[in-house]
């Protein structure tokens, strides 16, 4: 049978898990009100299991003490027992749907920030900052200990109490447990530090105290790291002498592994692979410590594929996948595989909106799925056919916005064209996949192109919609989603015309679409400072030209999230591309052969020239309004959304008004520039009630 | 002196019809035994031949009452000509009714001519296209032999010296009539099919596949078990002879009315099988020769249009399928069959072809091991492993581990038990199982299952003629059984439920086996399951042959898609003609290459129903019509239907467990 190895239960100590797939631990950041959890929060666990997921372990980072703060990232409040009522509901919302769930506790230790709430005072072994959050502790004393360890076993009743199936003990990410592990960290010279017996200490003594708290039967597992990456830092072959330590205690039911620690910018980004990672990067590392221990692991890091997953598992490598972004993409996954619709599951690309949403302390979000989380406001996974009036329903753009507006409108069962100007679908994101290593999001426009045809939509590509077109095929809904345009007219200095030989600066769609030919020595001018910039400079590095990425904002990509930027870096100064910062774009001209682009700090005045070939220019873009002008006037509702229907996810009143001639919604970036979930959700909000 | 003639022609007729019957059963009896209670037969046989055989018949009006007129003509003038012309009992009473007789014949025959002028492809050409002439030939003169004995001709209109001419053609006509039908009906003429036929009713090797008095027709199966501890006792039917007596004489009754080919599956897909033909080749090898002489359609043939008559030859103690190059028939002829049995079940001479292929097969299969394409590993994963697909005997609940389904090894007593199949391994098919867990849970059923304890029934093992494996399994999923009690056993695999209910039986187990659609019909009869209005679209039902054909369940799937608020639309193949998903028999392992497929016909049935989704009740069924490319309905188990219109009354969640909170449940997987 396929995918047999997914589908083979598994026992973790007296639980049995239905099949191999684990939504592993992460920040819901949408989670909880003061720490308790939510009907949000529920509902978007409830999406899982329903879709068939075998384990959820909810709640990273979830705390178990009132000096690790809550509430940055909204983790669940495991302190209190007024906890236990809100895990009920969370429990039983996945056991009837045949899931399992549990919860991660920790104590975050350094690994956090003071500015906030109570204005903590953290703590850490030997006190010593750490780099990513910019977060100063203090070291941690004897008393401190044994009350965190007494809070472990106390969160560890509550979760059981609760209903919950079971604990992770957090010692990963550089939590308290494993900066006691890490000589990184740990510098003490008392009992608690220096050998590898008081190192362990604390992980052994919380270990200890929770499972004399919640007896043999609850389920207590470990999640640790395969290797911190750090020279200083703890090796594979010390993770491995750790969790055979833990192991041989008899007292862990599970490990999670995760390779590479995350106390810098750079190892972060291992820890959640973006699309510029092989799959399942560091299998080997959580394959080295399950040759050690005699307890399941989990491993979860890239493995998004089915095919992947059924790959691992039966190779043996671990015990279990963590599927976690591809089931925020798709928590139906699984009953899709079940379902023989492989071809149906909206596969994770990689992009990592939801995560780097989550280390801006906002709520973990799909970039493609507007539904994910949000099940609790009605937004719906599967959309039902409609039992009113099928309409003829005139989609006009083939980017996100557009394609998803054109799939739920097939969902609903109304007969859909959809026109685009460009030979394929996709709009911007098929620029967006040029770049190297960015080709994966282009997986977002894949699995729209398998929906649409599954769902017949008429596609007529290569066409660009005029108002005549459109009116000719009588439609009784037109949704516009034609984008925009580079914005390069801004700044008449800047030397932009529509006339490419006269046109002094060219855009980065200009260079990633291949419409023109990237220069020797280039100059990108990026006022955005999201992935069109870094990304046209890594093109065009990649090509062998000397590149420099000016902005006038704090740092090139500074609006790339924090486990994409990384990335970018590594790839830019491996390719010698200069990154400067606080330089406005003043003026372009041309001299000789070369054009001159001046630039002026935006703090001095200060002007400076560089001498290049080519000036790329990223600013954003234009929305491209004329169809909807065109259009505006004979629609029955003069193309207005009712925002309270629309925020409320209601529907469209106008929908249900009757009369002559058509409605018109438009979306995405013709309305204004945003970004490929606000062109979705808009479009998933207002399509849904068609 | 036709006076003169006639008794020496009707007695010499008659004597060389005993003679043909004596070398006819003498060639049947080259068979092996087969214990019949001749006696209990014949006294059977009026009733078999006028209720059961004439309900066949009976379904194309038009050729039944030709029957009627022209074969109870025959009967009747036939012993009145014996007595009146034979004997000489010129009664007027008897040769009115002698004339009566000949006339109703005569009409019969014009009827029976009528079909001769332009055939449809099914009916064999040949010697049945005189029939209708040696019909009236035999009608006519007799009619006119016996106008005279009631007066309406002088008595000597055909003495007299000037006559005698008339006379001497008569007596030429009455002698062809007499010739075709007497002397042919033993020496194997058209007419073979009523001597042969008529025992063959008698002798049947299935008697309770016909209805008694005391109600309708009994369901078996036509496969006999073999004596596998007899190590002398042949395995299977490699010969002509190796059938069983009242084999040969049943395939010896064959009319090659081609209703069997006009059913055949894998004969509309192309596949090298025409039962018609097949039955003949019986014929021919029981009698020794070659089928030159076949003049209906042959066994399809890929490029070919048809096999081509006249290479295949056979005797009785010759092999029917050679080892290398040619005999009687081809073995992929034999592994194309369904057993779908809609040959049996159009026979009108109560034909079983099915178990004959099967017998065969044996044969192929333990003498040979020449089990084509996958079917050698489908019977070692099952020797290896109790299920064809070899999976894990363990993994065999694994689609039900959130489910916590009671086990009959820890309750050891229960009302129900559900028997998985292997559909228990297949992804499709789980679904259908939760959706069967979920119905009886609403139900609030007592059931359990075996688990892991459960194998397979050895359906397929036995259709691919491996009755050891399928004995194998039998006993010991009959020693499971025999540990526990329970009232019932019910199962979404109307395979399980035939080879449980009717197969086991000889082998000592003996269940009340329900299909889930009865099952359920009788849940919803009982008042224990309420469900939502139907709010999809139109909606057809396909019959799974072992349930209908095999097991004559027809109308409790029909009640639960009414009781849904499902009006079923017809496909034109439905109910006792439903067309075979060519998923049975083992036919998708052996995988005989066609024209088409089967399963694309029969979703082409489904379309031109106009239905947007085709209900079924049978795990094969569900994987062969969810395998057609692009299809125009949906494929769904009425489990599923079922389970999605539950209106819940209880609060217990899918696990089964009781709940802390009473809100409403939803479905266990979003789509299931």
């Amino acid at each position: 049978m396929a995918f047999d190895a997914i589908f083979e239960p598994i026992e973790i100590g007296k639980l049995t898990i239905r099949n191999r797939v684990v939504s592993t631990a992460h920040a819901e950041v949408h989670a909880t009100d003061g720490g308790m959890t939510t009907e949000r929060y529920v509902r978007y666990y409830e999406e899982k299991a329903k879709g068939g997921c075998g384990l959820c372990i909810c709640g990273g980072s979830s705390v178990v003490s009132i000096d690790s703060p809550q509430g940055w990232w909204s983790s669940v409040n495991l302190s209190t027992d007024r906890i236990i009522p809100h895990f009920q509901n969370l429990a039983d919302a996945v056991h009837k749907h045949g899931g399992k769930i549990m919860i991660q506790i920790t104590h975050m230790g350094r690994r956090s920030r003071w500015d906030g709430f109570d204005w903590s005072t953290l703590v850490s072994p030997s006190g010593i900052r750490e780099p990513v959050h910019r977060s100063t502790c203090k070291t941690i004393e004897e008393e401190e200990i044994w009350r965190i360890v007494g809070d472990f076993a106390q969160a560890a009743r509550r979760a059981k109490e609760g209903g919950l199936d079971g604990v992770e003990l957090s010692a990963v990410h550089q939590h308290l447990i494993d900066q006691f592990w890490s000589p990184r960290v740990n510098k003490r010279e008392d009992e608690w530090g220096g050998s590898f017996e008081n190192r362990m200490r604390f992980g052994m003594e919380v270990l200890k105290a929770v499972r004399a708290e919640v007896g043999n039967d609850f389920c207590v597992g470990m999640r640790i790291c395969g290797d911190e990456f750090h020279p200083d830092g703890l090796s594979h072959d010390d993770m491995k002498q750790i969790a055979a330590y833990y192991d041989a205690t008899d007292m862990v039911d599970f490990f999670g592994v995760i390779g590479s620690g995350c106390d810098t910018h750079n190892t972060l980004a291992n820890v959640i692979p973006n699309m510029s990672y092989p799959p399942e990067p560091f299998l080997h590392l959580a394959a080295g410590i399950k040759e050690v221990v005699n307890v399941p692991v989990i491993h979860a890091q890239n493995i998004k594929d089915p095919n992947q997953a059924q790959r691992i598992l039966e190779g043996g490598y671990v015990d279990l996948v963590g599927m976690t972004r591809a089931h925020i993409a798709d928590p139906h996954l699984i009953a899709k595989i079940k379902m023989g619709q492989i071809d149906q599951i909206k596969q994770c690309v990689g992009a990592n909106y939801c995560i780097d949403r989550q280390y801006q302390g906002l709520d973990v979000l799909c970039i493609q799925n507007a539904a994910t989380s949000r099940e609790y406001m009605g937004l719906p996974h599967i959309i039902e056919k409609t039992e009113g009036v099928k309409r003829k329903v005139v989609v006009v753009g083939g980017g996100p916005g557009g394609m998803e507006a054109a799939r739920v409108a097939a969902e609903r069962g109304h007969d859909v064209t959809l026109f685009e100007a460009a030979d394929s679908l996709g709009g911007q994101i098929t620029i967006a996949a040029q770049a190297p290593q960015r080709d994966q999001i282009a997986g977002i426009t894949r699995w729209f192109q398998l929906e649409l045809a599954r769902l017949k939509v008429d596609l007529r590509l290569g066409t660009r919609a005029d108002e005549e077109t459109l009116l000719d095929l009588r439609p009784d809904i037109v949704v516009l989603a034609t984008g925009g345009q580079p914005f390069l007219s801004q700044h008449p200095e800047w030397g932009y015309s529509e006339n490419a030989e006269e046109s002094l600066v060219v855009s980065t769609w200009d260079i990633l679409s291949g419409k023109v030919a990237p220069g020797k020595n280039v100059l990108i001018y990026d006022a955005i400072c999201e992935f069109s910039g870094v990304s046209a400079a890594d093109f065009i590095a990649d090509k062998g030209a000397k590149v420099e990425i000016v902005t006038d904002d704090i740092k090139p990509g500074a609006a790339v999230g924090g486990t994409t930027f990384p990335t970018y870096y590594r790839s830019l100064y491996e390719k010698e591309v200069i990154m400067s910062s606080d330089l406005m774009l003043h003026k372009v001209y041309r001299e000789g052969d070369g054009l001159v682009a001046v630039l002026e700090n935006e703090y001095t005045g200060a002007l400076e020239e560089r001498v290049v070939d080519q000036v790329v220019v990223e600013n954003g873009v234009r929305p491209d309004e004329a169809l909807y002008y065109a259009l505006k006037e004979q629609s029955r509702n003069r193309g207005q959304v009712d925002l309270e229907a629309l925020y409320a996810i209601q529907p469209q009143p106008c929908l249900s008004e009757s009369g002559d001639g058509f409605l018109l919604f438009r979306l995405g970036d013709c309305t204004a520039p945003r970004n490929t979930h606000a062109a979705i959700y808009d479009a998933l909000r207002i399509c849904k009630d068609f | 002196m036709l006076e003169t003639l006639l008794p020496i022609l009707i007695f010499t007729a008659l004597a060389l019809a005993v003679i043909g019957a004596v070398r006819r059963i003498r060639l049947w009896r080259q068979g092996r035994p087969s214990r019949v209670n001749l006696f209990k037969g014949l006294v059977a046989l009026p009733r078999r031949y006028l209720v059961d055989l004439h309900h066949v018949v009976g379904r194309d009006k038009m050729i039944s009452n030709t029957h009627v007129a022209t074969a109870g003509g025959f009967v009747a003038a036939a012993v009145l000509m014996i007595l009146v012309h034979g004997l000489g009992i010129a009664n007027p009473l008897l040769g009115g009714l002698l004339l009566l007789a000949s006339a109703s014949m005569f009409v019969g025959s014009l009827f029976v001519a009528r079909r001769r002028l332009n055939p449809p492809a099914r009916l064999s050409k040949g010697p049945w296209m005189r029939l209708p002439k040696s019909l009236m030939a035999f009608s006519i003169s007799v009619f006119l032999i016996t106008l005279p004995t009631v007066g309406l001709l002088p008595e000597g209109l055909l003495e007299g010296g000037s006559s005698w001419l008339l006379a001497l053609v008569l007596a030429g006509v009455v002698a062809w009539g007499l010739g075709e039908m007497f002397f042919g009906m033993t020496w194997g003429g058209p007419m073979k099919h009523a001597f042969a036929g008529a025992l063959h009713l008698a002798f049947h090797r299935r008697a309770e596949r016909f209805s008694t008095k005391k109600g309708g027709a009994g369901r078996s199966t036509g496969l006999k078990a073999l004596n596998l501890e007899d190590e002398a006792a042949p395995l299977g039917v490699e010969k002509p002879a190796d059938f069983t007596w009242n084999q040969l004489l049943g395939f010896d009754a064959c009319v090659q009315c081609g209703r069997c080919e006009a059913v055949c599956p894998a004969f509309a897909a192309g596949q090298p099988l025409n039962p018609k033909k097949l039955i003949q080749d019986m014929v021919v090898g029981m009698a020794g020769g070659s089928d030159a002489a076949y003049a209906g359609s042959p066994h399809p043939s890929q490029g070919l249009g048809g096999k081509p008559v006249g290479e295949h030859a056979g005797s009785p103690h010759g092999p029917i399928v050679a080892l290398e190059g040619k005999a009687l028939v081809d073995a992929d002829t034999l592994w194309s069959c369904t057993t779908c049995r809609a040959c049996v079940e159009e026979c009108p001479m109560m034909i079983e072809h099915v178990d004959a292929i099967v017998d065969m097969r044996r044969y192929l299969t333990l003498e040979r091991g020449k089990t084509p394409n996958k079917g050698a590993e489908v019977l070692d994963n099952l020797i290896a492993t109790d299920n064809p697909g070899g999976f894990d005997p363990g993994s065999r609940l694994n689609w039900a581990a959130d489910l916590n389904l009671p086990l009959m090894a820890d309750l050891k007593q229960v009302d129900v038990l559900l028997w998985l199949g292997d559909g228990a391994f297949d992804m499709r098919n789980q679904r259908t199982l939760r959706a069967l867990v979920k119905v009886l849970r609403a139900a609030e059923v007592d059931f359990a299952v075996l688990g892991t304890e459960e194998r397979d029934s050895g359906d397929v093992a036995r259709r691919l003629g491996d009755e050891a494996t399928f004995q194998s399994l039998a006993k010991r999923n009959i020693a499971t059984l025999a540990q526990y009690r329970f009232l019932q056993i019910v199962t979404c695999d109307p395979h399980s439920f035939h080879v449980l209910g009717n197969e086991y039986g000889e082998l000592g187990g003996h269940y009340v086996v329900r299909h889930h659609s009865t099952f359920i019909a009788e849940l919803y009869d009982a008042g224990r399951l309420t469900f939502a209005p139907w709010k999809g679209g139109s909606v057809t039902y396909h019959d799974p042959c072992y349930l209908g054909r095999y097991n004559g369940e027809y109308e409790a799937p029909r009640n639960v898609l009414k009781a849904l608020g499902i009006e079923v639309k017809e496909m034109e193949r439905s109910g006792y003609r439903s067309r075979c998903c060519g998923g049975g028999g083992g036919a998708p392992i052996t995988d005989i290459p066609g024209k088409q497929r089967i399963p694309d016909m029969r979703m082409n049935d489904v379309k031109e129903s106009g239905a947007e989704l085709v209900a079924v009740g049978c795990p094969q069924c569900t994987a062969m019509l969810e395998g057609v490319v692009d299809a125009s309905a949906e494929v769904r188990d009425i489990a599923e239907l079922v389970a999605d219109a539950l209106v819940e009354r209880s609060a217990d969640d899918v696990t089964g467990a009781s709940r802390r909170t009473t809100a409403s449940t939803t479905a266990e997987e979003v789509i299931v």
